[in-house]
């Protein structure tokens, strides 16, 4: 699995798509994508929206997360950064933000590479880029 | 040594903190600066507690003027986390302080006494959200102390999904 996490707009889906020889057509994107898509789509975008998506059906994203690593090891995922502001008022907010978070730290762990962008500037963060 | 530990929210930056002082041959002090009220703050305190048993921390609770802290020579101190610290500092008695200078000197006397300090905070700039005055405040005055601590901590580390990244010096050895 490789992960490409930054800041919203960086660059990061572009990149993938020409680094690992991808077509858009192959992106499936958390925010509006069926569940099904994310478990064997070559690369899933938003996947922080995925996150609020599973929150708000009553899933636990985690446990959707261990699935996606176990099923979908050769995906490419994108997510973005969200964690770097001030605590938000809402709880909802809150509870999203600690779970994009913790399925961050997750997908880190499990992925043989990590990416981050700033500015379309890919830096590798774990692992080498084949 | 300093080391400061940086980087968004629940990003794994106490377990990275803790798993740099698991080697250390001492007395090995966490310094809690989050205040129990609320469910969710209990919750957060539960989940850390979880996460440091067994690695041979003593808790004290300290939620503000960590200056007057009594701590043994010699000691490691993990300081978790700025944060809150600084929202104790700047909102209490009903008024608003500005707190960085003060927590930045208490720091320092925390770094003359122990022989390791790791220092846990968080990025609050980040957003890109315009903030009321209280709060627009308190993010000033978290990022003046983490500039603070950075110029004289010997190692800046920022956690990335639980991936930590050098800003500065050398990863410390345990940490690795």
């Amino acid at each position: 699995m490789i992960l490409i996490v930054g800041g919203a707009f960086q660059g990061k889906t572009n990149y993938a798509v020409s680094r690992f020889s991808l077509s858009h057509s192959d992106v499936a994107r958390g925010s509006e994508c069926r569940l099904s898509d994310v478990l064997s789509a070559r690369c899933v975008a938003d996947y922080h929206q995925l996150v609020r998506r599973l929150l708000s059906e009553g899933s636990d994203p985690l446990i959707f997360t261990e699935q996606l690593c176990a099923e979908n090891e050769a995906a490419v995922v994108i997510m973005d950064e969200i964690g770097c502001g001030v605590i938000p008022l809402e709880k909802s907010e809150r509870i999203w933000r600690e779970a994009v978070g913790r399925c961050g730290c997750m997908l880190a762990e499990r992925a043989d590479i990590v990416i981050r962008m700033i500015c379309g500037i890919p830096t590798v963060i774990k692992g080498e880029l084949p | 040594m300093i080391t400061l530990i940086t980087g968004g929210s629940k990003c794994g930056k106490s377990r990275y903190a803790e798993d740099i002082l698991t080697g250390f041959d001492g007395r090995r002090i966490y310094v809690a600066a989050m205040q129990p009220y609320g469910e969710e703050a209990h919750e957060a305190i539960a989940r850390h507690r979880r996460l440091r048993a067994g690695k041979g921390f003593e808790t004290i609770e300290r939620y503000t003027d960590i200056g007057e802290l009594q701590l043994p020579q010699g000691c490691a101190v993990l300081l978790e986390c700025v944060g809150n610290l600084c929202a104790n500092e700047m909102f209490r008695d009903g008024k608003m302080y500005r707190p960085a200078d003060k927590i930045s000197a208490e720091i320092q006397l925390l770094a003359a006494r122990a022989e390791e300090l790791v220092i846990v905070t968080n990025q609050v700039g980040s957003d890109g959200i315009s903030y009321t005055e209280g709060t627009a405040a308190y993010m000033a005055e978290m990022e003046k102390i983490n500039r603070s601590i950075a110029v004289s901590a010997d190692c800046v580390i920022e956690c990335v999904y639980g991936i930590p990244l050098v800003l500065k010096g050398a990863l410390p050895c345990s940490g690795r």
